[in-house]
This record gives structure tokens, C-alpha cells and sequence, in this order.
């Protein structure tokens, strides 16, 4: 449960997801000009996310209009867990202290 | 013969329910078997009760079945509907001509009166609920009567909340047997709205219009809801549980969701599935009164404010829907919540939540927000809520001052346009998608939030305490600090027993994921070869240091934890926490300082090791407050004396200023023989007056690193403190000081200002330090060196 804590905190913040199929979801008002060699990210806010990490998205922008002409319209969209390749954060909206410190519970607790 | 014989006494004798072969025993047998008789007494009792079952069911004790003659009286009684009075006598007089029928029909009535009625229930309505004396008196009774296992559903008889009288009455009568009480029929005629020609609940007939088509079938229904989890309460399921606060989100529903759950335990006992007829249109009309929970909007996570807060956004959610004219298929969650709308805050919540001030404002507040409320089934801290709801306005700011700019306009208010044009909107019912998101909250219960919620928990609450800490400094208006409580299902023991085959010769294993079986023998061999590489030393050693840091941090952390574990526990349990704690302490800096058992630690190698490693220095600066007094003055030192070395090795991870605060910290609590020879170790002054070296490559490193001058400065500090304070010291300690201060000025002043470091923080009192020491020249020296005069940065 420990990721599926960390993204609840992130509920609200925008972020970059990067799918398995090279499709990237950017969720968000800015548009970032990375030159992301044939990989989408699908940039916008992070509106929710379950048990199974299924992320659902807010004010989607992707980052290569052109190349995927479909997501032009898609203003929302719900990502299923499984195809979630890298999700880019905000770096000062974690703690990577208590992130560690998370890790180490659960591993604890997993061993008993 | 007589192996045939023998063969179906065995058949006859295997008692495990099959008492179809007992029939075909009793019916084969021609005479009885002399050898044991025991056991055929026991057989002809179980006759008696196959020779009633035939009668019940084929014989003359059969209840007339005939639906065709119930659906004629069903289409008669329902012209008499208006006339309250005659129900009643009719049902009085038919209850002895036909007890099914009469079942049939009261089911359908409060079927249909529960579609009904609820719908009439408008949210809108829920605020002035509080005004509704039928509500104010049960509210107590109810919330109490939660906690009651056993007690709830004699409770839930009573007249409580108009709602739920159906759905229970629907029960009572569903139930073989049983006939209907009189109080309970006082209230349901009063109420009663629809034809009955509506429903038709008869045995065998189409199912019941009261639900939609596309209820999720009861099939599967109930294997999801078969889990004890789902039983709201584990008070019900396993009587024994202690009443647990907070109550888990499951609890806020009202009884009539509790005895809406399928195989509810609360029934008291679970329906044998042989009763199908009967309870298909009960179990939908569970459906119909279970999915009027909505997890998500339910909100478990109970801050100050649960009662208005819960209730209120379903309320808000459900408007919108509501004004669709979804009748009949909407089911505003009235029943559940009503309880706590009309529930003054003192009314008997568990005691640890805070009671808030009143649904009133706080249901006003959110209503006003209800377009932007998120209908998601994560529950929120208060801070984050707050976080989110002013994005959430600061956004709606920018779209309306961009005139609904482009596609990127708002979403909320074209959000009812787009329903409307979406020919794919709505193809699951409101209560389905509640249905499916009960499912998966469900699997969020937890038995121990705490841990399985951690980062989540701890991160608003820093967050809180920042905002806390600067509020207070601000003067600022207090905010209410409210706290997240997250719901918590009482832990299930389950105890794994392997499968266990009866009648097998000799024990069968089975391997599950839970009972694997080896099947590989692999045996670990540790090499310890003479001939290893040094590089190959350095990266075992590396990695010893990295599994004893490890140890040591989840040592440490338990240590952090027991504050909140001393505050749980009770009270001849603390004693014992204590000690523990101590002891965990106590191994923390054995593996800190290496487990040599000497008196004198003869290496620091062991503790600089550790300091060599980013996570090793953070752990010991969250370690330090933990030590006491000499152990941390220890760690200061063996740092102190080998601080170039550890500055070195910092230069690229650059974590030693982490150390600064609680070395700070320690050393305001240092006496000042301790200082003294810190002092001495920092620069690395040597013992003696004799003529100082003309380099001291240690003082050039401890004062060309942040953290080092910092550190110097600190100790310098202190030293002044204790000086100024105690003037009739003793005077060797004063005398070692002073000497020590002279040294130490006289290198500070030999040292360029260019290779000093920016440190971290300036003492105050330095000047008046080396005023001591230094003559006035020198003095002015040392201040623009150091910047120790504010006015020169």
C-alpha cells in the first residue's frame, strides 16, 4: 500500500505519466517542450488514484500533438496501473525521508 | 449379501448431511441390523424429521401454493389500498388462511414503498431533517444500538427512521415462519404509496419491477458480499471485538443497510440458499438499499466534523442526479444519514473524535462547493481537501476571467451539457457504479491504517505542523486542527490448515501458495576464500556497514513509534514499553559504536564507517536525540576527531549539515570540561604550549567546511556561555579553557579569510568571547574575519 499512499499525496499536483507504449499522458495547464525522442507523455493533475495504481487524469495535454492526433480531444482520461511505464513528480512534493522511511516499515512488516 | 449389507450401512452411516442416502437406506432396509442399535435410534429420529420435511412439502402440512390465485387477491387487495383500516383487518384475517401469501403481499408493499418513498427524501429536504421529531428520539437509541451485536435487530424493530422500517420488515418476512408485528404494521399503512400491482413478488413470476433491469444479479452479489469485511461491523460479525474507535466507514450506514447486506450475519442467521424464491426480490431489494451506500462519497476518513461532513456530500452529489428526474432509480443515501443529520453533535459518536460545532455550517459550506465536489472514492486529510479545494478555485478564478476560453474552459459547468449530449452517459445506473466502488473500498479496509497508510498520514501531518508552526509566529487566526482518522477492521486471524482429504490413506500434501513445498534442494554455500581481492574487502565491508545501518534504522524507527504506541497502550504495559525502548537505544549505539565489549572504544573505525555513508549520517543525527547525555558527547567527539576525513568523504553527498542541529543541541548541554576538550579535538590544537606547527591541515579543513565551521563556532559559543555564567568556576577548567581559547584565537587569526566557509549560523556571543582573549586590534581582526558584526555582511 505504500505507493498507493505516496500517490494519494499527490492527488492534486501535476505530473507526467510515461505508458508502456510509449505514450506519455501530461496532465496540466503548461506544455513542456522536452524533445522526447518518439516517447508521448501525457502531462495534467492527478485527480485520483486507486489500490492498483490506476491513475485518472485531469487537463490532458500530450506532448506531441501531432504525432497522436486522438488525444487532441481527450480532456480526461483514466490510465490503468499496469501500462504505467515512469511517472515524472513534482520534486518538492515528496518527502523522501518519510518516503524511505515507508519502505522500511513495509519491509518490516512484510517480513513478519 | 452381507457385504452388501455392510456396504450401505457405511453409506448409511456417513452422517455428513447426506440424508438423501439415509432415505434410500431406511427405504432398502428390510430389517435392521442387530449390531447397532445406537445408532438406528439415532437413524429413526432422523426418519421422524424426513417424515415431517415430506409433509411440509408434498403432504397435507404444505402451504397452497398456487400463484395464480395469490396474484387475483394481489390485484383485489390493491383497490383498497387508501383504506388503511381494512389492510390491517384484511392482513389479520388472512394471516390464517395463507401465511405465504400474505408474505408476498406485505413484501411487495414495502418494496415498492421503499423505491418510493425515497425518492421523495430530497436532499434538499435532509437539512431541515433535524426539525423532524420522529428522528430526534433515535438518534441516541441507534448510534448506542450500533454497538450492539446481538441487540441491533431487535432494536431496528421499533419504529426508528420511516426508511428503514421497509427494508427491515421486508426481512422479517422473508424470513419462513414468521409473522408480521403489530407495531410495524401501525407504521407501514400509514405510508403506504404504491399499487402493488407494481411488484409482483410471487414465487416463480418475472422478477420484480421495483428494480431496475440490470441490477447486478444476486449471483454476483453474493460470493463479493460473503465476506465477513463487508459486514460493516465487526461488533456483528464476531461479538467479541471490543468496540473499536473510529469506527470503520462501513459502520456510518444505517441498519437498514446492515440488514440489507446479504448474508448479513446480523440476521442472526444466513438465509439457506433452499429459499430462493422468496428471496430474490429481497436480496434486489438489498441491492437496491445496500447500493444506497456510497463509499467514496462516504468519506470514512471522520475529522472533526464527521456527521456534517459525511452526509453532505452525498447530498450534493445526489442534486444534480436528482433534478435529472432519475426517480425511482436514484436512491439519495436519506436513510443512512439521516441519523447523523438529525443527530446533535453530542449525541454518542466514539469518544475520540471531536465533536464539531454543528452540521449546520460545515453542510452549508460544502454545499456551496458541491459542483466542485470530487466524487472519488479516496478520502482526504482535511489538509489536503483544503489544498485541493483552493486549486480547484483558484482555477475556476482563471477560467471565468478567461471568459470560457477554448476547449480548456471549465469543466464543471458544461458538465451537465455534455451529460445530456453524451449518448453514452448513464450507462450504469448510480447505484451500480456505487455497487462497484463498494467492492473496491472494501479492499481498502485495513487492519492497521497507520502502517499501510504511512507516507499518506505523515506527510499532512508535517505539512500541519508547518502551517501550525508558522500560524503561531503569525499570530494569525487559529485554524482547527483536525486529524485524519482513518477507519480500521479488526484484524482476522486465519490460521492455515492445509487440505486435508478424508477417507485417503495417509496424509496427502498439498502445495498451495500458502503451504509450498521445496522442490528444488538448494543449499547455500558461503565462499570464504583466502585469496579475495582487496577491492573485493572494501565492497564486503561496504556492505556490512550497509546491513548494520539497516538494522539500525528499523530499530530506530520503532524507537520514533513509541510515543503513539505509549499513548495506545494501557497502563501496566507501559513499564514494559519503556524498557524496551530503552533497550533498543541501547543496541542503537552498540551498533553505532561497534560491539567492542572494552571499557574504551579502541577504534572509531566502525562509527566512521558509517559516517562515510549518506544514510549513515542521517540516521545518526535522527539517532542523537534518542542517546543519552555521554553516549552522544561520545559521538560528537570520535566526529570531531575525525572530522577531515569525514569532511572528504562528504564532498560529494554534502549531508553534514544535517548534523549541525542536534550536535547544536547536544552541546548546550555539555559541561564545559567536555568543551573544553571538544574545542581541543576540533582544531586539533595540540596539548602542550609548545610552538604550534606552521600548518594545521585539520583546523584548514574544519574551517574551510560549512559544517565544520559552523560546528567550531557552536562550541565556541558554549564555551562563552558557560564562561560568562559561572564566573567562580574552578579554576583548572578556567585555566585549561583559557589556554585553550588563546590557541585557538591565535590559529583563527593566522588563517586567510578566503578559505573560510560560510557557516551555517552565527552565535551571538563571540564577540564577547574573544574580547577576553584578543586585544583590540585583533579583535576587529577576527570580526571582519569571521563576520561576526552583523553590520559588516
Amino acid at each position: 500500500m505504500l505507493f498507493y499512499s505516496f500517490f494519494k499525496s499527490l492527488v492534486g499536483k501535476d505530473v507526467v505519466v510515461e505508458l508502456k507504449n510509449d505514450l506519455s499522458c501530461h496532465t496540466g495547464k503548461r506544455r513542456v517542450d522536452m524533445d522526447s525522442c518518439c516517447r508521448i507523455a501525457i502531462c495534467g493533475t492527478l485527480h485520483s488514484v486507486d489500490q492498483y495504481l490506476n491513475i485518472k487524469l485531469t487537463d490532458i495535454s500530450v506532448t506531441d500533438p501531432e504525432k497522436y492526433p486522438h488525444m487532441l480531444s481527450v480532456k480526461n482520461c483514466f490510465i490503468r496501473g499496469s501500462v504505467v511505464r515512469y511517472v515524472q513528480l513534482p520534486a518538492d512534493e515528496v518527502d523522501t525521508q518519510l518516503l524511505q522511511d515507508a519502505a522500511r516499515k513495509e519491509a518490516l512488516q512484510q517480513k513478519q | 449379501m452381507s457385504g452388501k449389507l455392510g456396504d450401505r450401512k457405511n453409506a448409511i452411516f456417513t452422517r455428513s448431511h447426506n440424508e438423501a442416502i439415509l432415505l434410500i437406506g431406511k427405504s432398502l432396509e428390510d430389517c435392521p441390523l442387530d449390531e447397532d442399535e445406537d445408532a438406528f435410534q439415532g437413524l429413526g429420529e432422523e426418519d421422524e424429521e424426513i417424515d415431517q420435511f415430506n409433509d411440509d412439502t408434498f403432504g397435507s402440512g404444505a402451504v397452497d401454493d398456487d400463484w395464480q390465485e395469490a396474484h387475483e387477491r394481489l390485484a383485489e387487495l390493491e383497490e383498497k389500498l387508501p383504506a388503511a383500516v381494512n389492510e390491517q383487518t384484511g392482513n389479520g384475517e388472512r394471516d390464517e388462511m395463507d401465511l405465504l401469501g400474505d408474505h408476498e403481499e406485505n413484501l411487495a408493499e414495502r418494496l415498492s414503498k421503499m423505491v418510493i418513498e425515497n425518492e421523495l427524501e430530497d436532499p434538499a429536504i435532509m437539512t431541515a431533517v433535524q426539525t423532524r421529531p420522529v428522528l430526534q428520539p433515535q438518534p441516541g437509541s441507534l448510534n448506542s444500538s450500533i454497538w450492539d451485536g446481538s441487540e441491533v435487530l431487535r432494536r431496528i424493530r421499533g419504529p426508528l427512521l420511516a426508511q428503514e422500517m421497509p427494508a427491515v420488515s421486508v426481512l422479517e418476512y422473508a424470513l419462513p415462519q414468521r409473522t408480521p408485528q403489530a407495531p410495524e404494521d401501525d407504521r407501514d399503512l400509514s405510508e403506504r404509496a404504491l399499487p402493488r400491482r407494481s411488484t409482483s413478488p410471487v414465487i416463480g413470476s418475472p422478477p420484480v419491477r421495483a428494480v431496475p433491469i440490470g441490477t447486478p444479479p444476486k449471483q454476483m452479489a453474493v460470493p463479493s458480499f460473503n465476506q465477513q469485511i463487508l459486514c460493516p461491523k465487526p461488533v456483528h460479525v464476531r461479538p467479541p471485538m471490543p468496540p473499536r474507535y473510529p469506527a470503520p466507514y462501513g459502520e456510518r450506514m444505517s441498519p437498514n443497510q446492515l440488514c440489507s447486506v446479504p448474508n448479513s450475519s446480523l440476521l442472526g442467521h444466513p438465509f439457506p440458499p433452499s429459499v430462493p424464491p422468496v428471496l430474490s426480490p429481497l436480496q434486489r431489494a438489498q441491492l437496491l438499499g445496500g447500493a444506497q451506500l456510497q463509499p467514496g462519497r462516504m468519506s470514512p476518513s471522520q475529522f472533526a466534523r464527521v456527521p456534517g461532513f459525511v452526509g453532505s456530500p452525498l447530498a450534493a452529489a445526489m442534486n444534480p442526479k436528482l433534478l435529472q428526474g432519475r426517480v425511482g432509480q436514484m436512491l439519495p443515501p436519506a436513510p443512512g444519514f439521516r441519523a447523523f443529520f438529525s443527530a446533535p453533535p453530542p449525541a454518542t459518536p466514539p469518544p475520540p473524535q471531536q465533536h464539531p460545532p454543528g452540521p449546520g455550517p460545515h453542510l452549508q459550506n460544502l454545499r456551496s462547493q458541491a459542483p466542485m465536489f470530487r466524487p472519488d472514492t479516496t478520502h482526504l486529510h482535511p489538509q489536503h481537501r483544503r489544498l485541493l479545494h483552493q486549486r480547484q478555485q483558484q482555477n475556476r478564478n482563471q477560467h471565468r476571467n478567461l471568459n470560457g476560453a477554448g476547449d480548456r474552459g471549465s469543466h464543471r459547468s458544461s458538465h451537465h451539457d455534455h451529460l445530456r449530449k453524451d449518448p453514452y452517459a448513464n450507462l450504469m445506473l448510480q447505484r451500480e457504479k456505487d455497487w462497484v466502488s463498494k467492492i473496491q473500498m472494501m479492499q481498502l479496509q485495513s487492519t492497521d491504517p497507520y502502517l499501510d497508510d504511512f507516507y499518506y498520514q505523515n506527510y499532512f501531518e508535517k505539512l500541519e505542523k508547518l502551517s501550525a508552526a508558522e500560524e503561531v509566529q503569525g499570530d494569525g487566526p487559529k485554524k482547527e486542527r483536525t486529524k485524519l482518522i482513518t477507519p480500521q477492521v479488526a484484524k482476522l486471524e486465519h490460521t492455515y490448515k492445509p487440505v486435508q482429504f478424508e477417507g485417503s490413506l495417509g496424509k496427502l500434501t498439498v502445495s498451495s501458495v500458502n503451504n509450498p513445498r521445496k522442490m528444488i534442494d538448494a543449499v547455500v554455500t558461503s565462499r570464504s576464500e583466502d585469496d579475495e581481492t582487496k577491492e573485493k574487502q572494501v565492497r564486503d565491508k561496504r556492505r556490512k556497514t550497509l546491513v548494520i545501518i539497516e538494522k539500525t534504522y528499523s530499530l530506530l524507527l520503532d524507537v520514533e513509534d513509541y510515543e503513539r504506541r505509549y499513548l495506545l497502550s494501557l497502563e501496566e504495559e507501559r513499564p514494559a514499553l519503556m524498557e524496551e525502548r530503552k533497550h533498543k537505544i541501547c543496541s542503537m549505539y552498540d551498533n553505532l559504536r561497534g560491539k567492542l565489549p572494552g571499557q574504551e572504544r579502541p577504534s572509531d573505525d566502525h562509527f566512521v564507517q558509517i559516517m562515510c555513508i549518506r544514510k549513515g549520517k542521517r540516521m545518526v543525527a535522527r539517532i542523537l536525540p534518542f542517546l543519552s547525555t555521554e553516549q552522544a558527547a561520545d559521538i560528537l567527539m570520535t566526529t570531531a576527531r575525525s572530522l577531515p576525513f569525514l569532511i572528504k568523504k562528504d564532498a560529494q553527498d554534502e549531508v553534514l549539515p544535517c548534523l549541525l542541529s542536534p550536535f547544536s543541541l547536544l552541546v548546550y548541554h555539555l559541561p564545559s570540561v567536555t568543551v573544553t576538550s571538544l574545542l581541543q579535538q576540533l582544531m586539533n590544537l595540540p596539548q602542550s604550549a609548545a610552538a604550534p606547527a606552521p600548518s594545521n591541515p585539520h583546523l584548514t579543513a574544519v574551517l574551510q567546511n560549512k559544517f565544520g565551521l559552523s560546528l567550531l563556532l557552536v562550541v565556541l559559543s558554549r564555551g562563552e556561555d558557560l564562561q560568562s555564567s559561572d564566573p567562580a568556576a574552578e579554576s583548572t577548567q578556567n585555566n585549561q579553557w583559557t589556554e585553550v581559547m588563546f590557541t585557538a584565537t591565535q590559529e583563527l587569526l593566522r588563517i586567510p579569510q578566503a578559505a573560510l566557509a560560510k557557516p551555517l549560523s552565527i552565535p551571538t556571543n563571540l564577540v564577547s568571547l574573544f574580547s577576553r582573549y584578543v586585544d583590540r586590534q585583533k579583535l576587529n581582526l577576527l570580526e571582519t574575519k569571521l563576520q561576526l558584526v552583523q553590520g559588516i555582511r
